[in-house]
């Protein structure tokens, strides 16, 4: 990277860290509360490692890597004020994301050396993809959990990351059919477990990869077409389906009832305001699921509809510095591979956003970074982890251009 | 690669659509229904709010205080108990019992939710209360008071007045109602006198929605006044048979001349001609099915039935007792749209609120809902209900010296022994411009026993004028 945009970074941390440092001394001022405190020098310290340090071991895009980890510092600030120990909780599922992150770093970094463990890779998604449906449990109408080992995790959260990378490695080399009959599969598990959803994200993240990999309209307009086929037979077939939409339609019908969520979701944001109640002082509990569906309300509650704004817009950073990694790419596997990622991140985040502000169903998928929970924190880092190693080649690419420029000039 | 890289636009700028339509819808939705969403029953962070603030006062359109509050911020009453009686469904009460009245709807206005932070700040160090706006609204606390003197006292309905030029509402009544100073037992009551029955209350109208099929036949038949109906006084449509009020026979009749005797068969016939499709879309164009959204009232959506109806139904709509689903302020609405040329005006309650200082916080503007039909037809409508006043059911409606057009309705509800008695109308006067709409449940036809009640209203408003 060059040293302006290094400049630029430091202008991005260092405000991050002046934010966490503020929000924790106010929460620990408003109770006296020691753990919070304790957080006040930890979290800027963590964060400032994690930014700075980190990519002088191995290069990435940094200024991503600002924006991604203040977006998880800022879950893990909204879930310590809304309950202390899920908080603790996402700094653990945290950690695991960072590891995740790194490994899939290398996994890009290594990839000409494992790309042989790709059928495996295959065979292994499609057997814990059918896993919640031998051994699941059923949570808001989907059948997406596992419990192994006494861990509880979502399988198809795991299996996102395997999808970009399988989508990105046979669309490289024009194998489209195959592309397709493996998200088919996919897809077709999603929906016997009905999680319509990560059903959703899958299919969007196909249709573009497979557009963009394959240039070709019809399929394109084939698949818009078949997405509103698959929404309308998902609709018929489902009641559970209906009654989302019901709820979406009119949120007001049965405020008491069906729609509390949504309703209570609406009316804390309009609590809020332009500025927000202020950290602390809301009352944003009282939405069911705060906590994972509803985190981004939780925010707009106590920082305001500025923030919440700016939130978005962090996000739609986020996407755009990932595209610019995709541009930059050598090869079609790196820019399909990266454009994947981005997209995915950023359609997730219209899902559940679009959910929370009635913009558009409300489904179950999680905010990336924000949300509690560790098997989506560890997919969402995982994917920004596949983006820096993008990126990290990419650098390298520029490197070796540098070196034979310098050589050629010398002979 | 260069392919890829082209393809690679489209993508993006859809995704960045997507992400910025959030920020957009986000920010717009708050922006319209924001208030509506903070003031209703639900936020339970309406409490916090109202804490340290004294609620504004609220005054009716002549100046007399209807709702004051001491200083510590608790609420004071009109002295006339008939007259917080008849105030109770506008004004609400503090906990939110009347759900969206004055108290909780623009309560963002009364406890003066947008102050600056400086005076938030500064009021809460120096430990003194903050005062909210005061409101004066549309509401003639006579008008209000008078209807509840007259109205029926063993009976439940709803009356509401307003001027069909700007939209101001003068009185809206429902009843049961209740006293905000004796609040026991209401909340309990089997009765549900909380229920605003001029906004939240649906049902079929009866003959008043014949102005409605009236209008279609304006709009679709060129040839509408000129034709004759012949009324045998039954009429079969599939197993089920139409008949008048009374086993009347009307014989050769015009459409304006069935409008006034409510002939149910020539109106059957009109619907089953207009078809439904041609029905729905008047009905419409009146604002059934429409999501309202008023400014100053909380208003349940009026409904046309669902599509795939049987001939008998269809028929049975035409003079209005099939499943429709209307309010009393719905038809007051259509009423108004008939006598101001067309043009339906969206209702108002707030004049004006003014903060501590008397600098003006709101103020009333008029606004147009959406012109329903032609000057010429709602000339022809409006003549024709002229008729009905004149020499058809409205003739207990009419006032000496007035020019008055009205309908009558008898709206029969399954497991009632007697119809719901309705009544719309209007004084034609340019001077005068007040629609009404009248509704007392099981009290019999409409032209008995609604029709006195408009014509007291009418007489009102003249020595009031």
């Amino acid at each position: 990277m060059s040293e302006r945009v290094k400049i630029k970074n430091r202008w991005l941390v260092l405000p991050g860290m002046l934010f966490f440092f503020t929000a924790y001394l106010l929460l620990g001022l408003k109770d006296f509360d020691v753990q919070a405190f304790v957080m006040a020098v930890a979290v800027p310290g963590v964060f400032f490692m994690v930014t700075v340090m980190l990519p002088k071991l191995i290069p990435a895009d940094r200024i991503l890597l600002t924006l991604v980890n203040f977006l998880c510092g800022l879950g893990i600030l909204v879930l310590f004020r809304l309950n202390p120990e899920r908080g603790f909780g996402q700094v653990t599922n945290y950690a695991v994301g960072l590891i995740g992150m790194i490994g899939c770093l290398l996994i890009v970094r290594f990839w000409p050396q494992i790309k042989w463990t790709m059928p495996m890779i295959i065979i292994v998604s499609i057997g814990l993809m059918a896993l919640p449906l031998l051994i699941g449990t059923v949570k808001n109408g989907a059948r997406a959990w596992v419990k192994m080992m006494g861990i509880n995790f979502q399988p198809s959260e795991i299996i996102k990351v395997a999808l970009l990378l399988v989508c990105a490695f046979m669309l490289a080399r024009r194998m489209v059919v195959a592309t397709l009959a493996f998200a088919g599969i996919c897809l077709g598990l999603l929906f016997l477990q009905k999680d319509l959803g990560t059903a959703m994200l899958y299919y969007s993240i196909t249709l573009i990869l497979v557009y963009v990999a394959t240039g070709s309209l019809t399929f394109l307009s084939l698949g818009t077409v078949g997405a509103g086929a698959g929404a309308f037979v998902g609709y018929q077939m489902n009641t559970y389906v209906q009654n989302r939409v019901k709820i979406w339609q009119n949120p007001w019908d049965d405020p008491y009832g069906v729609s509390y969520q949504v309703v209570q979701s609406m009316v804390a944001m309009v609590n809020g305001g332009p500025w927000g109640t202020g950290l602390g002082l809301g009352n944003a509990k009282i939405i069911p699921e705060v906590e994972t569906d509803f985190i981004f309300a939780a925010i707009f509650h106590e920082f305001g509809l500025i923030f919440g704004v700016c939130v978005i817009l962090m996000f739609l950073l986020i996407f755009l510095r990932g595209v610019g990694v995709a541009k930059r790419a050598r090869s079609k596997f790196h820019t399909l591979l990266a454009l994947g990622c981005s997209c995915v991140i950023a359609i997730q985040t219209f899902v559940i956003i679009g959910g929370n502000i009635n913009m558009i169903p409300l489904t179950g998928v999680t905010l990336p970074f924000l949300s509690y929970g560790g098997t989506s924190m560890v997919s969402s880092m995982c994917i920004i982890g596949l983006l820096q190693g993008v990126a990290n080649a990419n650098e390298r690419g520029l490197e070796e251009d540098q070196l034979i420029a310098m050589l050629g000039e010398e002979s | 690669m260069k392919l890829i890289k082209r393809k690679l636009r489209i993508a993006v700028i859809t995704v960045s659509i997507l992400l910025i339509s959030l920020v957009a819808y986000g920010v717009y939705s708050l922006g319209v229904s924001g208030n509506r969403w903070f003031s209703s029953s639900v936020n339970t962070s309406l409490r916090k709010v109202k804490q340290g603030v004294v609620p504004g006062r609220i005054y009716d359109r002549n100046g007399i205080q209807l709702a004051g509050a001491n200083n510590k911020g608790e609420r004071l009453y009109h002295t006339d108990e008939t007259t917080r009686r008849s105030l109770v469904h506008v004004l609400g009460v503090p906990d939110g019992t009347v759900k969206n009245g004055v108290e909780t709807f623009m309560s963002y206005l009364l406890y003066a939710y947008d102050d600056s932070y400086v005076r938030r700040l500064s009021a809460a160090f120096s430990g003194q209360m903050r005062n909210g706006y005061d409101l004066r609204l549309s509401i003639s606390s006579g008008l209000s008071r008078m209807i509840t003197d007259q109205f029926p006292k063993d009976k439940s309905g709803a009356v509401v007045v307003m001027n069909y030029r700007t939209g101001e509402i003068l009185s809206l009544n429902s009843f049961p109602n209740f006293d905000p100073l004796a609040m026991e037992g209401v909340a309990t009551n089997p009765q549900k006198p909380y229920i605003n029955n001029v906004t939240q209350w649906r049902s079929a109208p009866g003959s008043t929605f014949k102005v409605v099929t009236l209008a279609a036949a304006l709009a679709n038949l060129p040839d509408a006044m000129e034709r004759t109906f012949t009324c045998t006084g039954a009429y079969q449509v599939g197993e089920s048979i139409i008949t008048d009020a009374g086993n009347a026979t009307h014989g050769e009749i015009t459409l304006q001349r069935a409008l006034a005797v409510s002939c149910n068969i020539t109106f059957a016939k009109l619907a089953l001609e207009l078809g439904d499709e041609q029905l729905r879309l008047t009905a419409q164009s009146f604002g059934l099915d429409d999501h309202l959204l008023f400014s100053d009232l909380v208003v349940e959506n009026s409904r046309y039935p669902s599509k795939d109806r049987i001939a008998k139904e269809l028929a049975w709509t035409g003079p209005g007792q099939s499943v429709l689903f209307v309010t009393p302020l719905h038809m007051c609405l259509v009423a108004s749209a008939i006598a101001n040329d067309g043009v339906m005006m969206a209702p108002k309650l707030l004049l004006q609120a003014l903060d501590h200082h008397k600098q003006g916080k709101a103020q009333m503007t008029p606004l147009v809902y959406k012109q329903v039909m032609t000057a010429k037809d709602a000339d022809i409508i409006a003549e024709a209900m002229r008729q009905v006043i004149l020499s058809g059911t409205g003739t207990r409606a009419a006032v000496p010296g007035l020019k008055i057009c009205g309908k009558t309705g008898s709206a029969q509800i399954d497991g009632q022994e007697s119809t719901n008695a309705w009544f719309v109308g209007f004084i034609d006067e340019k001077t005068l411009p007040y629609a009404c709409c009248v509704v007392v449940n099981e009290a019999g036809e409409g032209s008995r026993h609604a029709a006195p009640l408009a014509r007291q209203i009418f007489e009102y408003i003249k020595t009031q004028r």
